[in-house]
């Protein structure tokens, strides 16, 4: 008795020494957050950085913020952001699907090697590939236009393949069940099959997301106009153009990107956390 | 002749069953169509040519047959070779740093009882802000004379060094950075496999009066052997690719004095700001078939099934 409650005791030390690790820890690595939004809120950070720092600035003001916003750039930059992932994600996870349905359920000669060739595009980086689509764009005339980073997103082998393993888990007897009834391949994929398959469109569609909106040497590459940068195009054009001389403007700014992010992430980080798991686990 | 005439309807029926299954086999590739139109345009042509230009020195317009020449000039230039080495050695101390810490915070969090979610949406965080933001937010916490880091180091009696304005502390300022930004990812997967290593083990060893340090060593780090050469894996080949935070953070050639020029910063100066295609060609094929090995090894070692 006396033995249990002094393990017990132990153990409920040990809990709270992890947590207090944990926390500690945990803090430190959101303290670069913290600063950015006090710097931003101080006005005179854009002549000299408040030091020491200080959680809340010496004379609160939200200047910055409104020169962030006058500007527009920014609002423009997530317009653009907006359009590009949008249009991005829709064509990326709908080819996906259906090549996804193909491989899981079709029967058909070449499947297998079609397939290996859909894993090869895993391997494949952006980098090989960045002055011939560079070339390719250049010669359609569609460099400084959104086309070349939207239609690159066709392609996802990760996608594909989550599609695959997912749809490789419900059962063909659906498929023989709706094929009894005079339906096509079409219709049961579209009636039978996309119905159910709505959590790992909400996967494909976050990891898709993901992906587009933090795209970055593609994007730097292919616009040059300031009118349709993206918001990391924006934002490291603005660094590279101040350096470290605009502290307080430039964390107003960094605080206003990363604002939107956070708040989705915060709604939707069960099924954010899910599903980049779901991609490192299934990788594996 | 009774036989035969089953035996005809049989052979009959088979080919009907046969002459269905090629129709449908038509109908699949329209299920294929958008992919392999992607594949082919955005992957497979752009491979070749790349390849192809790698041979020619190339302004974009002009194009002459060099052979070797770029190759030669690509694996001669101290420059690359600079790259080459920033690159492996922001990575190196990267993945070395972020992979134990990134497991041990995993499992803190794992045999926590209370705020395990907190916890996990709390040190996330960093890995959902873009990178490009970290870089712009990290060139002020990394600043020698006004950023936090230096303050707090300075508060404790410890020398503060210039990071990002200093050629010899700049990596360890990119490598600060990238540890921050990836250790997220790497507890969430960590925790996944965590959760997927069966509590049988753990309850026959505390049976046989294992500690929960001994549990630790001899069954959850065995247990993870997969999920360590996974990042270990993946997190090398992103190394490799390395450009984002470092163009932020010192241009396309990599200030201070080169030092945090990565690979794909070199590709990204020769080919975008000097326009010369064949050499960037030629450096991007180097940095391919060194992404491509690891790639293969990645496979190899992770079972991955087709």
């Amino acid at each position: 008795m006396k033995a249990g409650s002094s393990y017990k005791k132990r153990e409920q030390i040990a809990g709270g020494f992890k947590f207090a690790i944990l926390l500690l820890f945990g803090l430190l690595l959101i303290t670069p957050f913290v600063w950015m939004v006090s710097v931003g809120f101080d006005r005179t950070a854009n002549v000299t950085m408040p030091f020491p720092p200080k959680l809340i600035p010496k004379s609160p003001s939200s200047f910055n913020f409104g020169i962030v916003f006058e500007n527009g750039s920014l609002l423009k930059a997530y317009l653009n952001s907006g359009i590009v992932t949008v249009s991005s994600v829709f064509i990326g996870v709908s080819a996906s699907l259906l090549a996804g349905y193909a491989f899981s359920k079709g029967r058909f000669k070449g499947k297998k090697v079609l397939f290996v060739v859909v894993l090869c595009t895993l391997m494949i980086p952006m980098e090989p590939r960045l002055i011939p689509l560079y070339k390719l764009f250049n010669s359609v005339h569609l460099l400084n236009t959104f086309w070349p980073l939207v239609l690159p997103s066709l392609i996802s082998g990760m996608l594909i393949f989550l599609c695959k393993q997912f749809f490789d888990q419900l059962p063909d007897t659906l498929r023989e069940a709706s094929q009894i009834d005079g339906a096509g391949e079409f219709t049961t994929f579209f009636r039978i099959y996309l119905p159910l398959a709505g959590p790992i469109v909400a996967t494909m569609i976050i990891l898709a997301f993901i992906w587009s909106w933090n795209d970055f040497m593609w994007p730097l590459v292919v616009l040059n106009s300031k009118e349709l940068q993206t918001v990391p195009l924006y934002l490291a054009s603005f660094s590279l153009e101040n350096g470290t001389s605009l502290g307080g403007l430039t964390m107003a700014l960094a605080t206003m990107s990363v604002l939107p992010i956070v708040i989705l992430y915060l709604f939707l980080q069960k099924y954010i956390i899910q599903s980049i798991a779901l991609s490192g686990v299934k990788g594996e | 002749m009774a036989n035969n005439s089953i035996e005809l309807n049989v052979k009959m029926e088979v080919e009907k069953v046969q002459s269905k299954r090629k129709d449908w086999g038509l109908k699949w590739y329209v299920f294929l169509i958008p992919s392999f139109l992607g594949i082919l345009l955005f992957m497979v042509y752009p491979v070749f040519e790349s390849l192809r230009l790698s041979f020619y020195q190339s302004n974009g317009t002009v194009e002459n047959y060099i052979g070797l020449a770029n190759f030669k000039s690509v694996l001669t230039s101290n420059s690359f070779w600079n790259s080459v080495w920033n690159t492996f050695y922001i990575g190196i101390f990267q993945i070395m740093i972020t992979i134990p810490l990134g497991f041990i915070f995993a499992s803190l969090i794992n045999s926590t009882k209370r705020g395990q979610n907190f916890f996990k949406v709390l040190y996330f965080l960093p890995n959902v802000t873009s990178i490009v933001a970290a870089a712009m937010i990290f060139a002020f916490v990394l600043h020698p004379e006004m950023g936090i880091v230096n303050y707090v180091l300075h508060a404790i009696g410890l020398p503060t060094p210039g990071w990002l304005s200093d050629p010899s502390t700049s990596k360890w300022a990119v490598i600060i950075l990238a540890v921050w930004h990836w250790i997220g990812f790497v507890i969430i997967i960590c925790l996944a496999n965590l959760q997927a290593i069966p509590s049988e083990m753990y309850e026959a060893a505390r049976i046989d009066g294992a500690s929960g340090l001994q549990q630790w060593f001899f069954i959850t780090i065995p247990n993870m052997a997969g999920t360590f050469a996974f990042l270990l894996i993946t997190g090398w080949i992103g190394a490799l690719q390395r450009f984002n935070e470092v163009y932020v953070l010192g241009g396309p050639n990599g200030s201070p004095a080169r030092s945090i020029q990565t690979m794909g910063a070199f590709i990204y100066e020769r080919g975008f700001t000097g326009f010369e295609f064949g050499i960037a060609s030629a450096a991007t094929y180097i940095m391919f078939i060194l992404i491509l090995v690891f790639t293969f090894i990645n496979l190899k070692f992770s079972k991955m099934k087709i």
